[in-house]
């Protein structure tokens, strides 16, 4: 008996500091945020009402804003994932120092201050910019053009912040499989591609589902860089949660966005974890 | 018809001279051991044989066609790996079905008959639905096998056959191994470290060492014959023994270290100098008798007990000589015993 319950004791020590922490810095918050979204302004006495859920769902307004952040999360998830698997394939299959160069650029953007990489996409995307100016040279656009403000923009400047996320968890299944299974699908005949098709693409699933899952709940929830450069035309759901906090002191309001930005959010991953997970028997 | 000629191969990684101008022809239907320490370059070479590396210099012909520079897709060459690298996200009939998929235009219900074949062949066509982690050890290399074979390739690689199995499982490859290859009369090239698995089943042993063949011969005469001290000591054991060849009144004879002077003398035609010569452990008789036979006085040092046979270290002057006897036959440790060998049985050998 008391090897069993020690057993049991073993693990539930481990776990304990995870799960305080947990309790403490997620699930306190996220009930306090629930329940500040249905308990109406102090001035009316402060009892339930779903009027801040009224007001999201009979705004346009808002219905744009989380349209928006949906597509523009999708777009730089899909994004993120055809860059990254062919970038983590070579990288896998590079020698040593080639592969620690090519980690080290993918990883560069995490070590800069998000403000200061914003700002230098602001000087790359902006009229007169990098980009702007070859489209120029190149003949391909008439005159100054500027990718500030548009759905464009955001996406190129999320996507170099998420890439890291998506190339480095593709990296990990790649780097399980290790190269002789693609070496084996070669010598039985398949062809580079087909090998990538039939061999390398299907085992870096599980990598591809992790990665991408990160990358849209990190693009869902971001807000300075779509501040930056979408600006106030724009906006994106984080960023109208903080103008909310920040600007029109609605607590209530900012609260029901939240919730419903988390469930929209829990809707799409969880049958996507469970489609993936079947997928791979 | 499959001839595999190997002219001239060289392969370097940076500045490591992996394999030094190698050359061999593997005839049609042979079954060749590449054989040597790790490190020797038999991998490697395996390797460009299946078009998984480019050679820096030399050409490969297969049937007379050079396919030095061909991708391995394009090769009909077959290798069943070390690992096994069986697909995890496929079945055992997907996985052998693979090759025939890439390389066979044929449809898909003569396809499942080919596959169901090569299973029968390994004894696994009742696995055929389960995945690769299902099996134990030895039903993968199995299903290996069967993928290796399937498409009737010209040629047929192992790399390591056995290395992943216990004791008695790798019995029972080497006889079925053995078994397919007369079965299918494939042209097929086995890579080991191990010389016992490359003399019981190979008719051509390959024996490599930093790069280069030290030999090439019969399981049978690599083992009568080493021509080299490497080859001496890799292939079972044997005792190198130094002696030097000398004139003693007008007749050329052995004297070992400690001056003792072989009776008869070796029967070589050798210029005075120092030499290695290999003499057998089982090649040692005690008390012999005979005119052809070098007769020596020496201690037993050590013995070992092996069950049908004892092992005894024999001491003579600083020269230690090791012994592989008939239990029975055998005197007893510690005591002074004459020993020796029929004189064919002590050879030179290159250093």
């Amino acid at each position: 008996m008391k090897q069993a319950s020690s057993r049991l004791g073993e693990p539930a020590a481990l776990i304990t500091p995870g799960l305080i922490f947990l309790v403490l810095a997620f699930f306190f918050p996220a009930l306090n945020m629930l329940s500040l979204s249905v308990i109406g302004p102090a001035a009316d006495g402060g009892g339930f009402t779903l009027e801040h859920y009224a007001k999201f769902f009979t705004d346009d307004y808002y219905a744009g804003v989380a349209l928006r952040t949906f597509r523009l999360s999708i777009i730089i998830t899909v994004t993120c994932v055809l860059i990254g698997f062919p970038l983590a394939l070579i990288m896998s299959r590079s020698p040593g120092w080639v592969r620690s160069v090519l980690i080290m650029l993918v990883i560069l953007p995490l070590m800069t201050s998000v403000v200061i990489r914003t700002f230098g996409w602001l000087v790359i995307l902006g009229p007169g910019g990098l980009i702007s100016w070859v489209l120029e040279t190149a003949g391909l656009v008439g005159n100054q053009i500027s990718l500030m403000h548009t759905e464009s923009g955001i996406v190129i400047a999320m996507v170099q912040v998420l890439l890291p996320f998506q190339v480095l968890t593709v990296l990990g299944s790649l780097n399980r499989v290790g190269p002789e299974l693609e070496e084996a699908s070669r010598v039985m005949g398949a062809g580079f591609f087909q090998t990538i098709r039939l061999v390398s693409l299907p085992l870096s699933i599980p990598g591809i589902v992790s990665g991408s899952l990160l990358v849209f709940a990190l693009s869902i929830s971001s807000f300075i860089t779509p501040s930056l450069v979408g600006g106030v035309r724009l906006p994106v759901m984080a960023g109208s949660i903080y103008q909310q906090v920040t600007g029109s002191f609605d607590w209530g309001f900012a609260a029901a966005l939240s919730v419903l930005l988390l469930g929209a959010t829990l809707v799409l991953v969880i049958p996507y974890l469970f489609v993936s997970r079947s997928g791979r028997r | 018809m499959s001839n595999l000629n190997i002219s001239t191969i060289s392969k370097t990684f940076g500045s490591q001279q992996v394999l030094n101008n190698i050359s061999l022809d593997i005839a049609d239907r042979s079954f060749v051991a590449l054989l040597g320490p790790s490190g020797c370059g038999k991998s490697t070479l395996l390797r460009l044989i299946a078009g998984l590396e480019h050679p820096n210099g030399g050409q490969i012909h297969l049937d007379g066609q050079d396919i030095t520079r061909l991708p391995p897709e394009r090769r009909d060459i077959a290798l069943m790996f070390q690992s096994y690298a069986l697909m995890p996200h496929m079945t055992v009939f997907e996985n052998v079905r693979f090759p025939l998929r890439m390389k066979d235009s044929a449809p898909k219900s003569e396809q499942a008959e080919h596959v169901r074949n090569a299973l029968a062949q390994v004894q696994l066509d009742s696995f055929a639905d389960r995945y690769p982690r299902q099996l134990s050890g030895g039903q993968q290399q199995r299903v290996a096998l069967a993928r290796a074979i399937v498409a009737e390739p010209k040629v047929l690689l192992l790399d390591e056959p056995l290395s992943n199995l216990d004791a008695r499982l790798r019995e029972d490859m080497q006889v079925e191994l053995k078994r397919l290859h007369r079965k299918l009369d494939l042209t097929t090239v086995f890579v080991t470290h191990d010389q016992t698995e490359a003399l019981a089943l190979a008719d051509q042993v390959v024996l490599m060492n930093k790069g280069i063949i030290e030999q090439i011969d019969t399981p049978e005469r690599m083992y009568a014959r080493p021509r080299t001290v490497f080859a001496a000591k890799f292939i079972g054991a044997a005792n190198v023994i130094e002696i030097e060849l000398r004139d003693i009144a007008g007749e050329r004879c052995g004297v070992l270290n400690d001056g003792t002077v072989l009776d008869p003398s070796p029967d070589v035609e050798l210029p005075a100098g120092r030499y290695k010569f290999m003499l057998r452990q089982e090649a040692i008789i005690f008390n012999p008798k005979g005119k052809n036979t070098v007769r020596l006085e020496g201690t037993i040092e050590t013995q070992n007990f092996l069950g049908s046979v004892t092992r005894s270290i024999i001491r003579i002057g600083n020269q230690k000589i090791s012994a592989v006897t008939p239990a029975k036959n055998t005197p007893v440790d510690g005591s002074q015993v004459t020993f020796g060998w029929n004189l064919p049985d002590f050879l030179p050998l290159q250093d």
